[in-house]
């Protein structure tokens, strides 16, 4: 049977790709190298596939369907708004993991949205790059990747407590799911940002680690029960993504998150952290 | 609703090839394919992001047909244009 070997929390930040040098650059170094201390865990984790929970921009649903929870079954490639440093490419989806959590939603209660074929945007890209493809290189092996992507960041918005019940059904599907994978669950997004809107690059620390530290101890309900007003005023619109570390969160039923970096840089728009989630 | 429909057009000046080549090459006559009122169409022909966002349309839309489709798609002219005095920006495309 599958196992769990454990999972991430990072940011989605684009801007590090189109403004890399407009962070003071020790900061930009330590954001960097947490990226890449990433890849070396997973690497070492022994992970052949990847679950990364992100959200769309407004870029790949429109206002035609705007899916709560969506799942890539088939062939997968990204991201579609390209910039220096992250061009589109394909991407290995481990396609029967990715079924089978459709399928195992279907008979208990959760209507997964599916795409047979998928283009991402960065919220999945970037943690694909910089730590799975990453791993993949430092182990030689390739470890395959699934699109899971949660309305985060364009409203209506998933709840916070559909979002942890999601991961848990999530894990209950690897869990059950008949092979030898060994699956890690990235949630990829957050934390303080101000996305298109005038407080665009602010950044609130104290907001930043009232969340690191409620994700390092696990605590599920004190994340769900963050309303969603709070969220938007502490936080910002790019904040709601914590919904993505949620889901994330609850599909590795973890022991505890260990903090591997967290830096606010306002010129890069974003408070953001790297936690580990070890099982 | 009125947010509906401008949400509508600025995803497809967002992302929308088609969309983009006919609002440049007539923006009016694009437009008019869309049930907006005279404010609606002033306010997208004049890139008035900060009115639209008042109106309901999500700031990833007005940020990303800035990008696309304003004049200098500088996002110091964007801020401004909200009202904001951040010298940062959250260009969400590159």
């Amino acid at each position: 049977m599958a196992e769990i070997v454990g999972g991430f929390l990072v940011p989605h930040d684009p801007v590090m790709f189109v403004a890399r040098d407009a962070a003071p650059a020790d900061q930009a170094e330590r954001v960097w190298g947490a990226f890449e201390r990433c890849a070396e865990r997973l690497a070492e984790s022994g992970a052949t596939t990847a679950v990364i929970v992100g959200n769309d921009h407004y870029m790949l649903f429109g206002t035609t369907c705007l899916p709560k929870y969506c799942i890539a079954t088939g062939h997968v490639e990204g991201p579609l708004d390209q910039m220096p440093g992250l061009k589109k490419e394909p991407v290995p989806n481990n396609e029967p993991l990715a079924t089978a959590i459709a399928e195992h939603g279907s008979v208990s209660g959760f209507d997964w949205a599916v795409a047979r074929s998928f283009t991402t945007d960065h919220a999945f890209a970037i943690p694909y790059k910089l730590i799975v493809k990453r791993a993949s290189e430092l182990s030689g092996r390739e470890i395959k990747a699934v699109p899971v992507y949660l309305a985060s960041a364009v409203d209506p918005f998933i709840t916070t407590r559909r979002a942890r019940e999601l991961g848990e059904q999530i894990r209950a599907a690897v869990l059950a799911f008949e092979g030898d994978d060994k699956v890690t669950f990235i949630g990829s997004g957050g934390i303080s940002h101000w996305v298109g809107t005038k407080e665009s690059g602010q950044v609130n620390e104290e907001f930043d680690r009232y969340i690191i530290d409620l994700c390092c101890s696990m605590n599920m309900a004190g994340l769900v029960a963050l309303g969603d007003e709070e969220i938007l005023t502490r936080g910002g619109n790019g904040a709601m993504e914590i919904r993505n570390f949620i889901c994330a969160m609850a599909a590795v039923n973890a022991a505890r998150g260990e903090l591997v970096e967290y830096q606010p840089i306002p010129a890069w728009v974003t408070g953001l952290g790297l936690i580990e989630l070890l099982v | 609703m009125k947010r509906d429909v401008l949400e509508r057009v600025l995803w497809n000046l967002s992302v929308d090839r088609f969309s983009k080549v006919k609002f440049k090459e007539n923006p009016e006559q694009f437009l008019s394919r869309f049930p907006l009122d005279a404010e609606d169409l002033r306010m997208i022909l004049e890139f008035d992001v900060k009115g639209l966002q008042e109106a309901g349309v999500s700031p990833l839309l007005t940020l990303g047909y800035w990008i696309e489709m304003s004049p200098d798609r500088q996002m110091s002219t964007y801020n401004r244009k909200l009202g904001s005095e951040s010298k940062y920006s959250g260009s969400i495309k590159g």
